[in-house]
């Protein structure tokens, strides 16, 4: 799926995207970063089937996409799992299948809203896991997710992460947190001014799909009480950057990571984040 | 085109069950049953001749309810049922599926009504005309809704003044097929194009208000768009 050469100017007049071009990866995540104004979500939309540009084509579009929009607690009157039958009607998939992933998600994502409330009584993280789920659920040949962890807590932000990166299919993502670009494999857009940035500007580089020799992940952790303890005796060694009682960072090696983070769950902390370390210097990667 | 279909009576579904549980269509239904109640209360006259006022009434109200379906959803929302479908196309038809189905009941609530109240006097022909004319007046009303609401005017305001005046204007023109001929044969007898040359204009008419609310929506009227804001922006000055 790609996006050529697209032109968008809104109704009011503004002009949000000049001749963007952006190859979406069929396997690992397409991650689209820019400052406010960019023209992200509009790009999006866009790409989503949700509004149709100025100039410029979409081609190669697959027939299910999966879209959350940037601004999504809805306010309607329907309980949430109604609404779910229906958005997958409309996607004409099955309407127990996707059911029935959809509740394998919500419990994933840890949504503990009510069934017989209206949508517009969830609260914010909740609606928010019902626009996931309805993006996810329908088995999408792309997925578009316009600030996916927006309004999520920490828990749920990291079964996100974890569902994103096990997914092995066309995936175009914007997020300001930093999280998108730490998935496996992601491959790094900027869009500056509706454009596409060139690969000569060095923040649109697109990530090598494996880390560098001597690439360093940062992780942020949340443990119950003081880690110290934990630290020096429990968990493999590492590069304490910061420890403070109910949360520490540390840095690891990239091929370290998992096998560290696998160490650190066991021992009853919990993921915050996890980000590649940026070298500002050439002798850091030695 | 299977899909899309079956996409357009998914989106009338949501967009109706939506509408159904804002209880937005309670307006425009209690109204037509208000005048129902009217028309049929006293002593109405010999069928069909009532059934001309209430398969007109029908027209606006089948505009009503449309551009209630159309703007129940907030812009966020639709969105999502927008790339969910594909595309505007079933959006589009969505809307005018469900205000059918809507305008099919209260126009079935009305012929039953008039049967009942004036007991005896209706023969199988003026029963079919009456079912056909209100079905034809209520789409008709459905598409006049659609193109007067998002995506083709974004504010209430003109909306609102566009669809009354195109509303007033055809249908008090009893020439005029599908609404004024279809209201006018039922009244005096007078034939236009048959009741079933009504449905096909009345279908025609609601094959173009899809095909406008399509193109407004995949922006190929904004040249158009533009140089009549430009014109409104001259006529105020």
């Amino acid at each position: 799926m790609r996006l050529v050469g697209i032109h968008h100017t809104h109704p009011s007049g503004t002009v949000a995207l000049r001749g963007a071009d952006l190859d979406v990866e069929p396997v690992v995540p397409t991650v689209v970063r820019g400052p406010n104004g960019a023209g992200k979500s509009t790009l999006l939309r866009i790409a989503a089937g949700a509004l149709v540009p100025t100039a410029g084509e979409v081609e190669d579009a697959p027939a299910v996409v999966g879209y959350l929009p940037d601004r999504f607690p809805a306010a309607r009157k329907m309980p949430p799992r109604r609404w779910l039958d229906h958005v997958a009607r409309v996607h004409g998939v099955d309407v127990d299948d996707a059911a029935d992933r959809a509740d394998e998600l919500l419990e994933e994502l840890g949504y503990d809203g009510d069934d017989d409330e209206p949508m517009g009584e969830l609260s914010t993280g909740n609606a928010r896991k019902v626009g996931l789920v309805q993006a996810l659920s329908c088995d999408p040949g792309l997925l578009v997710l316009d600030e996916p962890w927006n309004g999520l807590d920490d828990e749920a932000a990291d079964a996100l992460t974890r569902l994103l990166g096990a997914r092995a299919a066309p995936t175009l993502v914007t997020d300001h947190t930093g999280t998108a670009a730490g998935l496996p494999g992601a491959r790094l857009h900027r869009l500056r001014e509706g454009r596409i940035a060139a690969t000569t500007d060095p923040d649109s580089v697109p990530l090598p799909a494996a880390p560098p020799p001597g690439a360093m992940m940062r992780l942020d952790m949340a443990c119950a009480g003081d880690p110290r303890p934990l630290l020096e005796r429990v968990l493999p060694p590492a590069r304490v950057e910061g420890a403070a009682p109910g949360r520490f960072t540390v840095r690891v090696p990239a091929p370290d990571s998992d096998a560290w983070l696998a160490a650190a769950l066991a021992a009853g902390c919990a993921v915050r984040s996890v980000r590649p370390v940026r070298s500002a210097r050439p002798e850091d990667r030695r | 085109m299977r899909r899309r279909v079956r996409a357009a009576l998914a989106v009338a579904m949501l967009l109706g069950e939506d509408v159904g549980r804002t209880e937005k269509f309670v307006a425009p239904a209690v109204l037509y049953a208000g005048v129902l109640a009217v028309l049929f209360g006293g002593a109405p006259g010999p069928l069909p001749e009532p059934w001309a006022a209430s398969a007109l009434l029908l027209y606006p109200v089948g505009a009503w309810l449309a551009h209630a379906l159309a703007e129940t959803e907030d812009d966020d929302a639709r969105t999502v049922t927008l790339s969910a479908a594909g595309g505007p196309w079933p959006v589009a038809a969505g809307v005018l599926l469900a205000a059918t189905a809507g305008v099919a009941v209260l126009g079935l609530l009305a012929v039953v009504w008039g049967v009942i109240a004036a007991w005896g006097t209706a023969t199988t022909g003026s029963l079919l005309d009456g079912l056909l004319a209100h079905l034809v007046c209520g789409m008709t009303g459905a598409a006049v809704g659609a193109v007067f609401s998002r995506p083709v005017f974004r504010n209430e305001g003109p909306a609102l003044i566009g669809a009354l005046v195109v509303l007033v204007v055809t249908g008090t023109q009893s020439w005029l097929p599908p609404v004024g001929t279809a209201a006018a044969a039922l009244g005096s007898g007078r034939l236009g194009v048959g009741p079933l040359g009504d449905l096909v204009v009345a279908l025609l008419v609601a094959v173009a208000a899809v095909t406008l609310v399509v193109r407004v929506e995949q922006g190929g009227l904004r040249a158009a768009g533009h140089r009549i804001t430009g014109l409104l922006a001259r006529l105020r000055r």
